[in-house]
């Protein structure tokens, strides 16, 4: 039964993170850049839904305008940072995107301050319960929404003309342009539902620790960034596979080395001793 | 259809193609034949607009298109089947259609991808196989498939033979004969003498960027020897040594 609880603790928390965690391949599988600035905008979709919600008493408004306004930062991250140095190596954008992901912490923490923000009535905080297993309400959320949004990302990018000429500028930039695929959309979109499922993500962990701090982007950023190496960068199959085998080994970790080291030393052991077997990831992109 | 007026072209600083004239009909196939870094990719290339023209002008259909992007290109009727194919690999061959036809509305879409598999009916068997899993002649057909959903009167085909088994290039001249019979121009860049000699009404040998030979196939059939030479071929002087 214990084994049971870990697998569901683990797929919990590796929803989380393959949400977070597609959304970075997604960006690097288009543009060949490490989007570490991402996890800004992660934090920033939970700063508008909790402040709206506690404003307005509505946690799904707060949802409502979060997700599509991180996304609409997402372009503006494209096309204020990304778009002017794309033809530099692609250090110079890593370092673009650190920077960023810096100011936007230190900025969170000058505007809302240091202690983080609490929702005021909290959400999502019962127990949902079949037999003797359990879990909150938030992390059931967490799942439905993480296979929901996935499974319609999945079905837009595969049963759509768009999707497919968004798989297409994926795989071979030039060639589906000249077939008349206007990439430079494809690449807004691409930030659009990167940066919004980044937000869900978001918003549902503030709701399950009801708490939004300036720094709660640091440690997912740290992990997608190695998950998404893992799966096989670009490789968003591999990235999901990578995301719930995460999630599992950490809540498995907790309780049998949890002793010697906590949660998240065990997730980068994981994924050092993964890297050092395995250096192309577990998935290799082709 | 398609008029080269001493086209130049070529990369940054360096020449690949210089002041080449060459037209090509509505329902005639054109062979461009030369060695290796002659010019005849860099010729198909500039057509569809992939590579900068340094003189001279591309007419299509009268229209001066030299200065157009490669996707006003695909509109106006031009399209391109890349050296090394270009397919998208993790796509499947549906897919590879889809994006072929992109320009037209996707209306005519399902039409042409029927127009596609009546050509070549094998890939109506891989129709959901990613286009990477095919073999060469198989990805060869998706290739020239993915260009024909544009809806194109001249077709650009470059190393049709290429490391393809001999029935596969015998499927694809068959396809690209039935496609001259329906009116279309074809201009094709091929490493078999033989095989363009075959297939072309025309040839034009190219040898270091420049025409050096012209003529129909017939003709060029007669002259072999002559044609064999400006490739340099190893095959012509290999033969003539033993």
């Amino acid at each position: 039964m214990l084994q049971l609880e870990l697998t569901i603790q683990g797929l919990i928390n590796g929803s989380m993170y393959a949400l977070m965690a597609v959304g970075l391949t997604l960006v690097y599988g288009l543009l060949r850049i490490l989007h570490v600035a991402h996890a800004g905008l992660y934090t920033l979709g939970a700063y508008i839904a909790v402040l709206i919600a506690n404003a307005s008493g509505s946690l799904l408004l707060g949802a409502a305008v979060a997700i599509p306004a991180v996304g609409l930062a997402g372009m503006a991250v494209y096309r204020l940072l990304y778009e002017p140095i794309l033809d530099r190596p692609p250090y110079v954008a890593l370092i673009a995107s650190i920077g960023l992901f810096i100011v936007m912490e230190e900025a969170y923490r000058l505007v809302f301050g240091p202690y983080g923000e609490t929702f005021s009535t909290p959400y999502l905080a019962g127990r949902l319960a079949i037999g003797p297993i359990g879990a909150k309400g938030a992390e059931v959320l967490m799942v439905i929404a993480a296979f929901g949004l996935l499974t319609l990302l999945a079905l837009l990018a595969r049963r759509t003309r768009f999707g497919v000429a968004w798989r297409a500028t994926v795989s071979d930039p030039a060639m589906a342009r000249s077939f008349g695929v206007d990439t430079i959309k494809v690449r807004y979109v691409n930030f659009f539902v990167a940066s919004g499922l980044a937000a869900s993500a978001a918003i549902l962990v503030a709701v399950l620790n009801n708490l939004v701090e300036p720094t709660m982007g640091s440690v997912p950023s740290y992990k997608t960034l190695a998950i998404i190496v893992l799966g096989g960068l670009g490789n968003v199959a591999g990235t999901l596979a990578a995301s719930l085998a995460l999630g599992v080994i950490e809540a498995f970790g907790t309780i049998y080395i949890g002793h010697l080291l906590d949660r998240d030393a065990i997730a980068f052991l994981f994924l050092v001793l993964v890297l050092m077997i395995r250096p192309q990831g577990l998935f290799a992109a082709k | 259809m398609l008029r080269l007026e001493a086209m130049s072209c070529g990369y940054g600083g360096m020449r690949a193609v210089e002041a080449l004239d060459l037209e090509v009909g509505a329902g005639e196939i054109v062979a461009l034949v030369g060695a290796n870094g002659a010019g005849k990719s860099s010729t198909l290339m500039a057509i569809a607009g992939h590579v900068e023209l340094q003189g001279g002008r591309i007419l299509f259909d009268g229209d001066d298109i030299s200065s157009a992007a490669p996707m006003a290109r695909v509109a106006s009727g031009i399209a391109l089947a890349p050296e090394g194919r270009r397919l998208f690999r993790d796509l499947s061959v549906r897919e590879n259609l889809v994006v072929g036809g992109y320009v037209r509305d996707a209306g005519r879409q399902a039409r042409n991808i029927e127009t596609v598999l009546a050509l070549f009916p094998r890939l109506a068997e891989r129709f959901e196989r990613p286009a990477g899993t095919l073999s060469g002649g198989e990805q060869q057909m998706v290739a020239i498939g993915r260009a024909l959903m544009s809806e194109p009167r001249l077709m650009l085909i470059d190393e049709v033979s290429l490391g393809l088994m001999p029935k596969m290039v015998d499927v694809c001249y068959g396809a690209i004969r039935a496609l001259r019979a329906r009116g279309l121009g074809v201009l094709l860049v091929e490493q078999s003498t033989e095989r363009a000699f075959a297939a072309a009404d025309r040839v034009c040998v190219l040898e270091s960027g420049r025409a050096v030979w012209r003529g129909s196939a017939a003709e060029a059939r007669g002259n072999s020897a002559v044609i064999d030479a400006y490739l340099g071929v190893g095959r012509a002087t290999a033969d003539a040594a033993s």
